[in-house]
This record gives structure tokens, sequence and C-alpha cells, in this order.
């Protein structure tokens, strides 16, 4: 029988091709194909990226879909009809999906359209930077608000994930974004997140949770290897750990999360930064983004999707063990969150399946939303300077 | 202001910031019950429901579960909503003159400090304290002293703090090296405090006192005959206090030249008095006057809100500037304190207390007057002074009654003594002022400090005996 986990990993790496009888729009504007697999399993795909070479091809037989896949019996899953919401525009003429992206309950927005990724020249497969970032028009606050509106009347969302793009100030960008958070915070009922560099002083920290903030995703640049290394590289090192460790303090448990991009390093150095996170209470979200084919990178890629399972399992296996809560990874869609790597272990998670199943219930949102809340409430002060 | 993250148990962060809640409901059923019990025998149910509201207000202004002012708002609406008298019979004690009185006088404080006047009257009279140690520490002590005869001691710690922070940085001074820099803001800290009883303007507890006799039909005491009860005991005091000051703790300074440029520089950035500052001195000496010669006559209200006005008549500040700086919410404290002490009075509750607890431990006005003079300076270590004055008069002039004695003398003794609290930071705003400067250690200050509480107890009980009786202020046995 087919490791669903292990499938959706296949998928993320190999894309699909387009069968027989499929409809149309098959593909959101990013060209991004959205199938739930058996178990539940969100997966955005992309669609003939990898030419004639993907062994996965979508079909439909009357009402249902069916994934081929070479050499194996044909998989049941399920198509979602690409949001009508995309096509739509705020009054001020703004198209929808020129603000954001939607990853299951989860809305990434680069208010600024600087995606740390998509400045390397790479789409990116999560912000949907990945057309040509020059042709974006700019919006406001406002705009996104409005967008989000538009959205929810079709589907709802639960966490709006902000990115500062690429920032070089003290503050890691979360001046940049505060105004975004705060209109937010004025007219919708929704988690905030922001995805920032971790700041030069935890001062930095305190104010991003107070400002609205319920959770973080710090992507620490020492991870990268791709970047030239740094004169500084170790005090700038234990910097962002420091700061990683510190926000974990401050924020939720599970709710300060870091991505490590799997496949341009040895797995075991993968390992020890997962290692490293999670003794400071960082969740990793691994990012299983295999460079599209035709791509320079393409050859760099090291990890095939058979080889990153147990880097799943040891992510999965010593989460559950520390107790740090994995709700909070929510682009379901485009990684394998730490939860699935359930599917590679042994070890029950019964106990996080069912907080899943609440919090996806009318009853489990309105306690998730209303304890950030009041958390906040409880734990911001403020003092003279 | 800043943002602070607190990082403790969830379960220890609810009970520091929510643990009011369940005392509130807990005061809420006590309330309840004693309201509907049924009043002790030789009391009235209105004077039976005044005592439960007196009480809660006891608690309240004790504990300060809710802001001074809030209780003072309680005290206006308790009382009706409980049936003890109509509506507009309570609100009426906030019209009262000692709330306007207050309210004049704090008005003037603001204007003093807003204008730089009573900044530039200070640093002229620390100008020539440089020349030595002990004569800077005695300068700073006059200087805080004579400014809290004008103004409330609060404003004039205020004022004082940041330029005794400067000459200590001027003279290198550091909270961990050397005990002069404690001396210092010790000597600013109860030069106020010993300042603030030689008038009824160095805090606003006097007029409240005063006021609660007024209520309470004990006729006044004007603007003069306080100054004059008070005199002996502030001269008595300040000497004491600077003999304490530079004998207890040791003068590791040899020279303080520098404190005097530093005083020369503050003097330069003030620059020519503007004509607001002069119209200001002389409005504050005519006002003054006004109180002295003319207070019984005209009212020490209609003198204060007077001066207000020609305050405003030549724009010396902006309403805006009273919106800002002003300490409001002591006006509404003193209206319900005023209220209900008031209420105490006219529903006989006051008495019956006073024969049922108090008396029957007392055997004479003179154990009255040491009881009440210890008390005061013993919950002004802890309390707000008005709060001091409004728990303590209202059962002292009780009790005053009982022995036949005048009531003004248990508001000589307890608005003096509630002013007289040394030792503690949550006692009066210039000694919390002091301990902020990081220089003061409680257990270093404990001592000293106790030393100045019960010399201000025995010195208040002399000038009773022997100074009081020449005004003739009579305690009496």
């Amino acid at each position: 029988m087919t490791n669903i986990a292990l499938l959706k990993l296949q998928l993320l790496y190999h894309g699909i091709r387009a069968g027989q009888n499929l409809p149309a729009p098959l593909a959101n504007p990013f060209g991004l194909v959205h199938l739930v697999l058996p178990e539940g399993l969100s997966v955005s795909v992309h669609l003939n990226e990898n030419g004639a070479e993907s062994p996965f091809t979508l079909r439909m037989e009357g009402t249902q879909f069916l994934l081929d896949i070479a050499g194996s019996a044909p998989v049941s899953v399920q198509w979602t009809a690409p949001l009508r919401s995309y096509h739509q525009k705020t009054s001020s003429g703004v198209l929808v999906s020129d603000i954001l992206t939607v990853h299951g309950d989860f809305i990434a927005v680069h208010p600024t359209h600087a995606c740390r990724f998509g400045e390397s020249g790479l789409s990116c497969r999560y912000c949907g930077s990945s057309r040509d970032i020059s042709q974006h028009p700019p919006f406001t606050p406002r705009d996104l608000v409005e967008a989000i509106q538009i959205l929810e009347q079709e589907k709802r969302c639960d966490v709006v994930c902000l990115s500062s793009g690429r920032v070089d100030t003290p503050d890691g960008g979360v001046e940049r974004l505060e105004k975004w958070v705060t209109e937010l915070r004025k007219h919708l009922d929704v988690l905030i997140a922001l995805d920032l560099v971790p700041p030069e002083s935890n001062e930095w920290i305190d104010k991003t949770y107070a400002i609205g903030v319920d959770a973080l995703y710090y992507d620490s640049d020492f991870f990268n290897p791709n970047d030239e290394p740094r004169k500084d590289f170790e005090k700038h090192k234990s910097r962002q750990l420091e700061a990683l460790e510190y926000a974990a303090r401050i924020f939720p448990t599970g709710a300060v999360l870091s991505h490590l991009v799997i496949g341009f390093e040895p797995l075991e150095e993968t390992r020890a930064s997962i290692d490293l996170l999670i003794d400071r209470g960082v969740v990793p979200v691994l990012a299983y983004f295999p460079p599209y084919g035709g791509s320079n990178l393409r050859s760099k890629w090291t990890a095939t999707p058979e080889d990153t399972q147990q880097i799943y399992a040891h992510l999965y296996e010593r989460l559950v063990r520390t107790r740090i809560n994995p709700h909070w990874v929510q682009q379901y869609d485009v990684v394998l969150t730490s939860l699935e790597g359930r599917f590679f272990s042994n070890e029950s998670p019964r106990y996080h399946l069912r907080l899943k199943n609440f919090y996806e219930t009318r009853a489990g949102r309105a306690l998730r939303f209303g304890m950030a809340r009041l958390r906040r409430h409880l734990r911001v002060r403020e003092v003279p300077a | 202001m800043q943002v602070k993250i607190d990082t403790r148990p969830l379960v220890i962060v609810i009970a520091a910031r929510w643990w009011r809640f369940p005392v509130f409901m807990l005061m809420g059923y006590a309330l309840y019950y004693f309201y509907s019990q049924a009043p002790p025998e030789g009391l009235s149910v209105q004077g039976f429901r005044a005592l439960i509201v007196f009480l809660a207000c006891l608690v309240l202004w004790v504990t300060r579960l809710l802001p001074l002012a809030v209780t003072g708002l309680f005290a206006m609406v308790a009382p009706p909503l409980l049936g003890v008298m109509p509506a507009k019979d309570a609100f009426a004690f906030f019209g009262s003159e000692p709330v306007f009185f207050i309210m004049g006088v704090f008005i003037l404080a603001t204007a003093l400090l807003k204008s730089g006047l009573s900044a530039r009257l200070a640093l002229h009279l620390l100008k020539s304290g440089s020349k030595s140690p002990k004569r800077l520490v005695l300068h700073i002590m006059l200087t805080s002293a004579l400014l809290s005869f004008v103004m409330s001691e609060h404003a004039v710690a205020a004022m004082m703090f940041p330029l005794v922070v400067i000459i200590s940085k001027r003279l290198n001074l550091t909270p961990q090296g050397g005990s002069y820099g404690r001396i210092l803001f010790l000597a600013m800290a109860w030069g106020c405090v010993i300042g603030g009883i030689a008038t009824m303007l160095g805090g606003a507890r006097v007029a409240l006192a005063v006021g609660l006799l007024h209520e309470a039909g004990g006729g006044t005491i004007t603007f003069a005959e306080w100054t004059r009860a008070m005199l002996p005991i502030v001269v008595v005091l300040f000497v004491f206090c600077y003999f304490l000051l530079t004998r207890f703790f040791s003068i590791d300074i040899q020279n303080v030249a520098e404190a005097d440029s530093a005083i020369e520089e503050q003097i330069r950035d003030l620059g020519r008095p503007l004509m607001e500052e002069k119209f200001l001195g002389l409005l504050m000496i005519g006002a003054i006057a006004g109180w002295v010669f003319f207070g019984m006559q005209l009212g020490m209200a209609s003198i204060s809100i007077l001066a207000v006005v020609l305050l405003f008549m030549f724009r010396v500040v902006e309403w805006k500037d009273l919106q800002e700086k002003m300490e409001w919410g002591v006006i509404l404290m003193y209206g319900g304190a005023i209220a209900i002490s008031s209420i105490l009075n006219s529903t006989g509750a006051g008495l019956w207390f006073t024969k049922q607890f108090v008396l029957p431990h007392l055997n004479s006005p003179w154990t009255l007057m040491l009881a009440l003079s210890f008390l005061s300076i013993l919950l002004a270590e802890a309390m707000s002074p008005s709060a001091v004055v409004a728990i303590v008069v209202p059962i002292g002039m009780s009790v005053a009654k009982q022995f036949g004695l005048d009531p003004k003398v248990v508001i000589y003794a307890v608005a003096s003594a509630s002013g007289l609290a040394y030792a503690l930071p949550m006692s009066t705003p210039p000694v919390a002022l002091a301990y902020s400067s990081g220089y003061l250690k409680m257990k270093e200050v404990l001592f000293p400090a106790s030393l100045m509480a019960v010399v201000s107890w025995l010195t208040l009980l002399l000038t009773a005996r022997f100074w009081w009786p020449l005004l003739g202020i009579h305690v009496g046995g």
C-alpha cells in the first residue's frame, strides 16, 4: 500500500501531468493544482512543470478523480476547484490574486512583493511571487482587508501570514509590517503570523507580540548554504539562535517556526538543524521545494522523497516527545508538515490529531482565537521606558 | 512607555492580574450579607448601612483595590443606592467649600510648575548651597521644605527630583558608591514631608480635614491658625532631620563645587524671568495674604478660585495644561471622603461605633491624642495621607465629642501626623521618588526613618502640650 506522506513528497518533487476529461481551469493562477489525498492530506502540485517525466497523471473518470502512478494502482483523490475569489478585485481595483495566496486555511501575503526566496530568481511555490514581481500592482492594508473579506465569503481562513521580504534593519522587518497588522486586527477575526528575520535585540520580539502577532516564522540565514559565509558568522548565528529561543518563550508553544530547506545540504546536517531548533522550542518547517526542471539548481538538489523519510520521522518524533504544539504549521499543501511525518513513524499521533480535528470545528476555532487574545491580554504590559 | 511580556506561568499571571475579582466578589457578598441583617441595638437602619459603606470604603482605601478617586465616587453613590439618603443630598457634599479650595490650590501648583517659576525659585534657593557638602544638604532640605509651604509636596518633589539627579551626576555619585547620594535624596524627600505640614498648601489633607470639620458643624480652621500651630513642629523636625542626615550617614565627599556649576547651568538655561512668572509670583503672594488675612470673611475656596480666574485672565496657563498635569482624581476622592464622613455623622453611625469600639479603650482626651497621632503616623506609612484623614478623622471627631473636646484638636493631630511618613515608598510621593533614584535601600533607611517618626510623634505631643494652649487649643485632661 502507498505511503500517503511519501506520495505527497513525490508529487511535490515530480509534479503531475494532466490526463483526460479534466475540468478547466484545473490550476489556480499560480499554476498549482490542489488535491486532497487519502487520509486528508492536502497538496498543491505543479502541473507539468517537470515535463513528461512526472510519473503521476491526474484524470477524471465519471465524477471521480484518479491519480495514475506509473507501475502502481491508481489512487483516488479529491480535486479542489481554484478559488473564484482570486479573480475578483478590491474597491481600488487590485486583483485578489495579486494580494494573497491561499494554502488551505492559511493566507500568505507579501505586502512589499519582496519574497526572500523569489528574489533569488527562482519561482516561489509558497507565496505566489513566482510570477514577475514587477508585474504586481501596489496595494494597501485596506486592500488586503477587502481581499480577505472577499475570500471569507468563499472559504474559511484562520491564519494570515505577512512576510517582510528581505530586510537589513535591526527590527527584522516588524516595523514595516506593523500598520498591516494593525489594520487586520481592526477589521478581521484571524490569527496573524509574521515571516521575519530575527531582530538584533529582544525588545523587537516583545513588540512583535504586543502589536497583535500570534505566530512567527523566523528565517535564519545561517541555515542557508548558498549564502557567502559572513565574517562574523559565529556571532551572527549565536544572536539568531538567541532570538529564536527568546521568541519561543514569548510566543505560545509551537508558534515560533523556522523554515529549513531540504535538499541543498547533506540530510545529516538538516537533522542536526532540526535538533538545534527544537532544543530551543522552535518548530522547524521542512520546506521540500525541489527546483523546477531546467533550473540550474536542479542538479544540486540531493534529496529524493525516499531519502527524506527518516528526516520527517525524526522531526515528528522529536516534536511529540518535547510536547511542542505542531498546529501552527498551516501551509500544509506545499510542505509536508511535522504532523504528517507520523506516516513515517510508529509513534501514535492520536492526541495531536484529536486536537487538530477540534481546532477545525467552530468551537475549537473560537477557543483557539479566544485563548490567543486572552494570552496576549494577560502577558503584555506597558512599563515606563 | 515600552512593552514587556510577562513570561511567568500563566496561572501566576492570571492570579497577579485578576486576584481583585474574587476579592470584589467577596466584598460584594459581605456587603449584601450585612445589608440584609438587622442593625445592632442603638443604631438606625440608615446608620447601619452608612457604617457598611464606610467600612467598604476603608477596605478599598487601605488596600487600593480601586484608585482612591474611584473609591471616592463609590462613597458618594453607595449611600443613595443603599437607601441611606436621597441621591441629591449625597451628591451635594461634593459641592462643599474645601473641595473647591483644594481644586484651586492644585491649579495654582500646576501653574507654578508649568511656568517654571517653582524651578527658578528652587535653583536660586540652592545656588549658594555648594560651599560644603553639609551646606548642600541643608540647602536641598530648606528648598524642598520652603517650596512645600506654598505648593503641594508632591509637586515640589517632582520638581526637585531631576535637580538632585543632575547634582548627583555632576558629583559622580553612584547608587553603589558611598552614602552622600543617599543623603541628598533623603534631604529632598524629608524636606518636602516636613515642609508639607507647615501650611494648608503643602498637601490637600489639611483642607480635607478642615472640610470634614466644617461639614460636622465643628467650625473651621484658618490658614494662619494652622500655620501658627504647626511652626514649632516644623522647626524642630527640620533641625533634627538635618542633624540626623549629616550624623547618621557618613559624608564621604570633600568637595561639592561641581554642584554649583550644575545649578548655574540650569539657571542659565532658564533665562530671564518671563512676564507670566512675575505675575504668578505676585498672584501667589496675594493669594497667601488673602488666605491669611481674609480667609475667614471671604472663604478659603473663594480666594483660591479667584486666583485661578486671574491666572486664566492673564493667560498664565491654558486649560489644556491643566487637563494634562492636574491630579483631578484627588478632587473626586475628597468629595467622596467628605460625603461619607458627613453621612456617618448625620446618621449617628460614627457616634455609635465610637461608643461601642473606641471609647471603652480610652480614658482621657490625652489618650485620644496619643492614639490618634500614633495611628495616623503608622497608617501614613502604608496609605495616602488623605485616605488616613478620611478614615481617622470621622471616628476621632465622634470620640472628641464624647470627651467634650474641641474637634479641632483632632484635625490638628490627624492632619499633621498623617503627613509625617518617612520610611516606605508607598507612603508619600516624595519618599517614593527618592527610592526611585536607586540610591536608597530600605534596610538602610528604616532605622533613621523610624527615628524621625518617633521624634515627630513626640514633637507633636509636646507641641500639643505646651504650644497649642497658647493659641487657645486645649487638649484638656
